[in-house]
């Protein structure tokens, strides 16, 4: 499957009016203007077989002009088209927060407040399954970081191929994924890897490169930074797919941290519209479970009724229904524990790539 | 003197003292910061009542200063008849001196012993007299005296006394007549919800004839706090007459009393003009139900005979007391009274009519305000009062907040958690209950004591004003809707079909029919202005027919009719279906079309006329309107016919065989009931309300 697909300018301005139309015809025929999007809840995703991810279901919700609120997302909607035609005929791209305040010249087109202008761009990408990269939208939060002997090419503003090895010719901070990695803007030249290793915390990934460990085990080492930002969970599925490594996910021990997992490998729920583009179902979770908080001794805390609230959540969360996932909730609701990553600090700063990762890597069969 | 006589007066000496000591706590001195308020209270309640008896528009100003320790000058000034030279004394100086203390009639009534209390309190604490100014109008000049109290033969002393004209010492212009007192005392000022302030507040509402002033200085004579409350009204509280007690209000101990103290010669007389409510026919069953002689002579009944009278009072059945003898504030009153302490959008007011309980007229009124800027956050304020005299503690065990509590908020609006206690939101309820025998939990006289039928009516006069509440919130979100739903249709539908076509390159569609679809509804508008040129109060009305239906209505308008007022300006015509009720039959109203009603109202003043209410007659629903109650409207204007009738029947001009006419015209089988309330007449007034029925 080629995944690597980019839209062209008539093609994004084509499903823009389409939106556009929906509201059109049904005001010709005399009806409120109406916009249809998918149901964006747990409830309506599924396993898609063929691509191996999460994507929303058949249920659809009609937006209709008939209540003021949902009027003025109609709107908004017909706002950011205009826009977002006006950008691309002149080959520019703004932020979120950028549209955010340009749409204070909309009148009563204007949001309110960022997260509603967020939700309506994503409402947009679902409806005309363009990517907001297509719409020349880009997001606040800044990708990832890497460490490791890869080689990429980046085109730069001055429209040059820049060639960056992510070892020899980048600092302790790594490289830093821009927000766009399609293959117009990033060409992956050259690996000399075995994995992929992407970690939660900026600490233990600061851990793991002042202990050479992308070298010692020929890894490329990737800081999610939280909850990972799509241009990262992208870069992440194109090594995957076109170097064909697995890619190991380290984390801490507790709901969240499963979540950001489960958004890598199957697709967030917010994104179920382009899972197929960012997930990585090859994604392993490596660690902390609750099994290493028990088998290691860690040091932990105790949970929280948020946490305790997210990890019911997850036990009927079509994304965690496997028999493995399940024992692990379980097991962490039973021990009523969490544990952050840099726990295994308790036996030295050397245990975590001395001991735990190689015994951890070498029960998935990666030994070096 | 005699050893005996020395000692006794002694006694006498220190027993004065002491009973002030012992009983501070139901006098109102028991600590610094209540002390302050008491005296207050006492110079306060006697200003009003001195100028209520004198049909006298009452001016007070109080004046407090932070002295050296904890002492405070008090200084209370009105406009009051004064006091005749000789009975200044009396007033300042003797305890239990009461000009009324057999009749029985709603009077604000003493706190524990009067200002005679303040002139002890300031001269056992601070050592210090009292200076009296005392200027009565036949008198050319003012009495300036000097009070303190003579503790062994309980009686004022007088020193200082001279006569001067009075100037004003703001005005300089010669007063003519009223009282100043002005007394130093041990004493703390403190602000907030006991405060001298919060008293005043509280008296200016219930006392809406009566212009209030405050001042609270430092020592330095920088203001602490002051309040300055002017009359809305002109209008004096109504005189109240004195009336006789009613045997179902009587004690064994009273009853002996006036046994011994009657003139009547037979049981009958002395029944019959000794009480209210008894007749001669009364008369003679109580005393046969007692097994005492018609003709005994009331001075030789023995205690026995008394108490067997006592229990004859229940067994026969007695006249109600006369309920002439109550002054209630009366709505309107209240509810101007209201918006002036308290800023907010909506007021509620209702004055029940009055009651006995246990021999004793009383009558409760409510007002409850809501909105503005009310804290949402807490529970809501409680202004609790007697006889127009504000009750500022207790609170919790007081029968007025009872019957508050007994009430179910939520289902009028405000949050209740739990169905018990003081509700929370933004509102603020008023309890007056007047009465000619105010029973209180204790001395204090802070919380009024339980009393069932006292309790019904409280918790009726609520759900009153809590349906009113109902009615306002409802009307509120009915009125926030329509306001969305006409920013919807009128500007982003027009910019979502432009936008649209613009994008596409196509022509924009007809919106008629999608604002048919959106919208399918019939909305009412009002809104009330003031034509400030030629002082007339306007009303436009305005229906739009968003169905897809032709639609016709009668609308109808509540607007403040009185003698003053008159309807000034009336394009439409229409025609009056009741008093205060002015109805328009409209033409047919086209889908998509709408229609103004204009008109105006002379005679009231800016701001008097806040709260139109417009009801409708015809099919379905008209969104800001609500559908008339024919049964309701009818039994009003039966009962107008019925009153007209009546006022025409003490008008000799007209014949009794017009006056029967008409009468047979109007059909009215009973005289509906129709006690205040009448905000609430025609909407909500659903005859299967639960709460009513219960």
């Amino acid at each position: 499957m080629t995944i690597d697909r980019q839209k062209t300018k008539e093609e994004v301005i084509d499903a823009l009016h389409g939106v556009a139309s929906e509201m059109h015809d049904k005001m010709l025929k005399g009806n409120p203007p109406t916009m249809t999007l998918p149901v964006r809840s747990k409830s309506n995703i599924g396993f898609d077989k063929n691509l191996g991810v999460y994507k929303y279901g058949k249920k659809k919700t009609i937006r209709d002009a008939t209540s003021l609120g949902s009027a003025r997302q109609l709107l908004r909607a017909l706002h950011i088209t205009e826009f977002v035609e006006g950008m691309i005929s002149d080959g520019k791209t703004s932020t979120l927060r950028e549209m955010y305040y340009i749409s204070e010249g909309w009148g009563h087109g204007k949001f309110s407040s960022q997260n509603e202008s967020n939700g309506v761009s994503e409402d947009l990408e679902i409806v005309t399954k363009c990517l907001r990269e297509d719409f020349g939208l880009r997001p606040e939060e800044d990708g990832a970081r890497i460490i490791g002997n890869v080689t990429f090419e980046e085109r730069n503003r001055k429209g040059d191929w820049m060639r960056i090895n992510c070892r020899d010719d980048v600092g302790d901070s790594g490289y830093g994924v821009p927000y766009n990695v399609e293959s117009e803007k990033l060409r992956m030249i050259d690996e000399d890897i075995d994995f992929v290793m992407a970690i939660e915390t900026g600490g233990m990934f600061d851990r793991l490169v002042e202990n050479g460990f992308d070298e010692e085990a020929r890894c490329a080492l990737v800081h999610l930074k939280g909850q990972p930002a799509r241009s990262t969970r992208r870069i992440m599925r194109r090594m995957s797919d076109q170097w064909n490594k697995p890619i190991m996910v380290f984390a801490d021990c507790d709901p969240w941290s499963f979540r950001i997992y489960a958004s890598i490998a199957y697709g967030a729920i917010k994104t179920a519209h382009i899972s197929e583009y960012l997930a990585t179902k090859e994604a392993t979770y490596l660690g902390i479970t609750a099994d290493d908080i028990l088998a290691y001794d860690l040091p932990s805390d105790d949970l929280t009724k948020q946490d305790l609230n997210a990890l019911n959540a997850e036990l009927s969360d079509p994304r965690f229904a496997t028999g493995w996932w399940q024992e692990q909730i379980q097991l962490m609701q039973e021990i009523g524990k969490k544990a952050e990553q840099q726990s295994l600090a308790k036996y030295g700063l050397d245990f975590v790539t001395d001991t735990y990762l190689p015994e951890k890597l070498g029960a998935l069969g990666i030994t070096y | 003197m005699d050893p005996a006589e020395r000692l006794s007066s002694k006694q006498k000496q220190i027993s004065i003292s002491e009973f002030f000591e012992k009983n501070k706590h139901f006098l109102g001195f028991d600590t610094l910061q209540r002390s302050i308020i008491t005296a207050v209270k006492e110079a306060v309640d006697n200003s009003l009542d001195a100028c209520e008896e004198a049909r006298i528009l009452p001016e007070i100003n109080v004046e407090i200063k932070r002295m050296k320790g904890d002492r405070l000058r008090l200084i209370t000034q009105d406009n009051g008849p004064g006091i005749p030279r000789e009975d200044i004394e009396n007033v300042f100086g003797k305890f239990l001196l009461g000009s009324r203390f057999h009749a029985i009639r709603q009077t604000r009534g003493q706190q524990g012993i009067g200002i005679t209390g303040v002139v002890m309190y300031s001269q056992l604490t601070a050592g210090s007299k009292t200076k009296v100014v005392s200027k009565i109008a036949k008198d050319s000049s003012a009495v300036f005296v000097e009070l303190g109290i003579d503790t062994r033969r309980n009686r004022a002393i007088k020193s200082g006394e001279t006569r001067d004209t009075w100037l004003d010492e703001k005005t300089e212009e010669v007063i003519s007549h009223g009282l100043r007192v002005e007394c130093e005392m041990r004493a703390k000022y403190q602000r907030g919800r006991q405060s001298v302030h919060q008293y005043l507040r509280m008296t200016s509402i219930v006392n809406p004839h009566a212009s209030i002033s405050l001042v609270v200085r430092d020592r330095d004579g920088s203001i602490i706090e002051e309040g300055d409350w002017q009359r809305t009204t002109e209008r004096l509280p109504r005189e109240v007459s004195e009336i006789r007690p009613h045997p179902h209000g009587i004690q064994l101990g009273s009853l002996q009393r006036m046994l011994k103290e009657s003139q009547e010669r037979k049981m009958t007389s002395f029944l019959r003009h000794n009480f209210s409510g008894v007749s001669m026919r009364a008369a003679r069953e109580i005393l046969a139900a007692a097994g005492l002689d018609e003709g005994r002579s009331p001075k030789r009944i023995s205690a026995d005979d008394a108490q067997g009278m006592v229990s004859a009072f229940r067994k026969v059945k007695l006249l109600s007391p006369p309920t002439d003898c109550l002054s209630p504030i009366e709505d309107l009153l209240i509810k101007k009274g209201l918006s002036k302490a308290i800023d907010s959008r909506f007021a509620s007011t209702i004055t029940r009519g009055p009651k006995v309980t246990q021999g004793n007229p009383f009558q409760i009124e409510v007002g409850l305000v809501f909105g503005g800027n009310l804290n949402a956050d807490g529970p809501i304020e409680v202004l609790r009062f007697a006889n127009r005299v504000p009750l500022m503690y207790q609170q919790g065990g007081c029968l007025l907040t009872k019957g508050l509590e007994a009430v179910d908020w939520k289902r009028y609006g405000l949050d209740h958690p739990g169905g018990k206690g003081i509700p929370k939101g933004p509102a603020a309820v008023l309890i007056h209950l007047a009465s000619t025998n105010v029973q209180f939990t204790s001395e204090a006289k802070e919380a009024v004591s339980d009393n069932e039928e006292v309790f019904e009516e409280i918790r009726l006069a609520m759900l009153e004003v809590g349906r009113g509440l109902k009615g306002h919130l409802k009307k509120s979100s009915q009125r926030k809707k329509a306001k969305e739903k006409f920013e919807l249709i009128n500007i982003i539908l027009p910019e979502i079909s432009k936008k649209s076509s613009e994008l596409l390159s196509r022509g924009e569609p007809d919106l008629a029919p999608i604002i048919t679809k959106i919208m399918d509804a019939v909305f009412c508008e009002e809104e009330l202005g003031w034509d400030a040129e030629r002082k007339i109060a306007t009303c436009s009305i305005t229906i739009y027919n968003y169905t897809a239906r032709a639609r016709a209505y009668t609308i109808l308008a509540k607007w403040p009719e009185s003698e003053e007022t008159s309807i000034a300006e009336n394009a439409l015509g229409g025609k009056k279906q009741a008093n205060g009720l002015w109805a328009w039959r409209l033409d047919t109203l086209n889908p998509g079309s709408a229609t103004t009603i204009h008109f105006g109202v002379s005679g009231l003043r800016k701001g008097e006329w806040s709260d139109a209410e417009i009801f409708y007659r015809g099919n379905g629903e008209v969104i800001g309107a609500t559908k008339i109650d024919e049964k309701l409207l009818e039994e009003l204007r039966k009962s107008e016919a019925l009153e007209a009738a009546e006022s025409e029947f003490q008008n000799p001009e007209e014949s009794i065989s017009q006056l029967k006419e008409r009468a047979e015209q109007s059909e009215v089988s009973q005289p509906p009931s129709l006690e205040g309330g009448q905000t609430s007449l025609f909407g909500n007034f659903s005859t299967n309300d639960t709460e009513e029925v219960e």
